[in-house]
């Protein structure tokens, strides 16, 4: 295992307020496990190697110790433990509604917290630096009864940027998370969404794009644990590799005992724009109780041929042809967003991304 | 025969798709003005010539050639037949979810003017250009805000197929068995579509197994393909005869 060292020293290099011994405790169990490797199922096909030697920067941290590990914590949840400033904490209170954005981004590695009281609704869009040499960041949030949460994770990262973000969420009785992501840049950026459906009546949506373009490299892996009756989850995932790069999307779902009349459904599509990219997507399902409904499916492809000739013969020119297949491809998922101004904002940034002219599209 | 005076000429045309032989030395012209019909059994390659002619991928042709208008149709591609006048109508028009109609109209129209070195259309006129289209084929407006012929019924679909026409304005048009699937009332409008297109610089082949398209289209020549040839050639009767008929009595024979 290579050294670890530079973790250490760079602990004992943050102002002396942060070391707390929370901190100092997530720093021992960095240095014990030190982040995941690609012998990890989970990191299979995401190499960190890139980063086990960059020296964590403490970027704006301050006194505050960021969250509790738990038992199961990885190397990535204790060098975000060790390293990351305070980030957002936010308590919407009972019954209130925040419509306005909320952004949670900044320098370094960093550490979010979200609680919806009892009936509360916010929008939240989750940033990251656009050039962080090596961020993670790592969200949990509570929703209590009642409460709905619609979401927004827009990355379009530099070519050289390197980003990890954690998004755990507790949902209650009758909540809705409503979660809409989109992956465009970035030379790697790792995403994990947990999503535990504890209680009656939780419902999670996730659409998700990503476009992995150049050498860059994009995994989203998501976990749906159904663990109490009436859950609800949807998942529609697309992903473009183009280039030399490479997507991964691992979505697992599992309905635990008692987690009856679950209605679960995870679409998943791929598009390979090029013969030098690759996607690897794999859906996991298991399930333990007998009265649940779960469709899911993936599939790989290049651009639909007879789609494609529809467009020529009516006198498109075959490239004309072939961006507007992808970006119509690119856009199914984010065409469903319910929140007006993030549906805007996906489609925009997406549209500009693929090099097109949307006005008009829908 | 002048070749000059033809608009499409196809001569002993022979294709392929994957090591199948379908078009076995089919001949055909077509002058400017004149409507003929292809009619002929399941499987006898009428579609297989549509997509010959309008350059799709997968098809070898082994012998013979196309001319349109004197120029090399098959050295073309796609989108260099259709700028140049070319219109395939779909046996089975392509859906295309998250690309509106309108979007779809206007990029083609505009592809084409601007391969023609004509000017572009810009957003309102163009916008005006074809709301008065969608009326001519009684299509609700708000279609155009609809993906490509995503979730159209069968009828809808064709129709679809001859407001493009309409909107892009061809002088060659084949159409495949766009007759087939529509009701009583959008026949007529559809045959209706075919009609406005029809003039002296205009010619159409109209694939069809139904009479009832002819009573309203009427064609100058009827053909009859069968197993990749034309096997018999006649006026507007023969469509009747064959209606009567069937094609049993004109299998070719299997010669030498
Ligand atoms: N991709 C393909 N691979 C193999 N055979 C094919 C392929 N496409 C068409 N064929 C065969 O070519 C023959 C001609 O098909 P085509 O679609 O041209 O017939 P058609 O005359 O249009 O029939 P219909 O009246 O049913 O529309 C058929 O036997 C068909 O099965
Ligand atoms: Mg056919």
């Amino acid at each position: 295992m290579s050294s670890l060292e530079h973790y250490a020293r760079a602990f004992e290099r943050l102002p002396a307020s942060a070391r707390t011994d929370a901190r100092r405790g997530a720093l021992s169990r960095l240095l014990e496990l030190g982040l995941p490797t690609t012998a990890h199922e989970d990191w299979k096909y995401t190499d960190l190697s890139s980063v086990h030697e960059l020296a964590p920067d403490g970027g704006d941290i301050d006194g505050e110790a960021p969250a509790r590990l738990d038992a199961d914590a990885d190397g990535v949840d204790a060098l975000n433990a060790a390293f990351a400033g305070g980030g957002l904490q936010l308590d919407v209170p009972a019954g209130s509604h925040r419509a306005e954005i909320i952004v949670a981004g900044g320098n370094g590695h960093r550490r979010h917290h979200v609680r919806l009281g009892r009936g509360a609704q916010a929008r939240l869009r989750l940033d990251v630096q656009p050039h962080a040499a090596f961020q993670t960041v790592v969200l949990d949030i509570e929703l209590d009864a009642g409460a709905q949460l619609t979401m927004l994770r827009l990355q379009d990262a530099g070519a050289d940027a390197r980003h990890l973000t954690r998004v755990r969420a507790r949902l209650g009785r009758d909540t809705t998370l409503d979660l809409s992501t989109v992956d465009l840049g970035g030379r790697l950026s790792r995403h994990d969404l947990v999503v535990d459906l504890a209680e009656p009546g939780a419902q999670v949506h996730l659409r998700g794009l990503f476009v992995a373009s150049g050498d860059g490299h994009i995994d989203n892996h998501t976990r749906f644990d159904h663990r109490a009756p009436h859950g609800t989850s949807r998942e529609t995932v697309r992903g473009l590799a183009r280039d030399a790069a490479r997507g991964v999307f691992n979505g697992k779902i599992v309905v635990h005992p008692g987690a009856q009349k679950t209605d679960s459904e995870q679409r998943v599509a791929n598009l390979i724009l090029s013969p030098k990219a690759e996607i690897n997507a794999k859906p996991e399902l298991e399930i333990y109780a007998d009265d649940v409904k779960c469709a899911h499916g993936a599939t790989f492809g290049q651009l639909d041929l007879t789609a494609l000739f529809y467009l020529r013969s009516r006198g498109l020119p075959e490239a004309d042809a072939r961006a507007l297949l992808t970006l119509a491809f690119a856009m199914e998922p984010l065409r469903a967003i319910p929140d007006a101004d993030f549906r805007r904002e996906a489609i925009g940034r997406v549209s500009a991304h693929l090099g097109a002219s949307i006005e008009e599209m829908s | 025969m002048n070749e000059q005076t033809h608009m499409l000429d196809i001569d002993n045309l022979h294709a392929k798709v994957e090591d199948k032989d379908i078009l076995k030395g089919l001949s055909l012209s077509l002058r400017p003005g004149e409507v003929h019909a292809i009619m002929g059994p399941n499987g006898s390659g009428k579609s297989t010539l549509a997509h010959v002619l309008a350059g799709r991928e997968g098809y070898t042709v082994t012998q013979g050639g196309v001319k349109f208008r004197g120029q090399d149709l098959l050295a073309m591609e796609p989108e260099e037949r259709a700028a140049a006048g070319v219109f395939l109508g779909f046996q089975y028009p392509v859906e295309i979810p998250g690309v509106t109609n309108l979007y779809f109209l206007k990029a083609a129209l505009n592809a084409q003017r601007k391969s023609r070195g004509e000017k572009e259309l810009d957003a309102a006129d163009f916008l005006a250009y074809v709301k008065q289209r969608v009326k001519q084929m009684q299509m609700d407006p708000k279609m155009l805000h609809r993906g490509v012929n995503e979730g159209f019924s069968g009828g809808e679909k064709k129709r679809n197929e001859i407001l493009q026409m309409l909107v892009l304005q061809p002088s060659m048009m084949i159409l495949d068995e766009t007759d087939s699937g529509l009701d009583i009332d959008a026949l007529k409008v559809v045959a209706d579509g075919i009609n406005a297109m029809r003039g002296p610089t205009t010619a159409t082949l109209l694939v069809t197994h139904y009479q009832r398209l002819l009573d309203h289209v009427q064609p100058d020549r009827v053909h009859v393909l069968a197993d990749g040839r034309i096997v018999k050639s006649g006026g507007p009767e023969l469509a009747r005869e064959l209606e009567e008929k069937g094609y049993a009595w004109l299998q070719p024979q299997k010669a030498a």
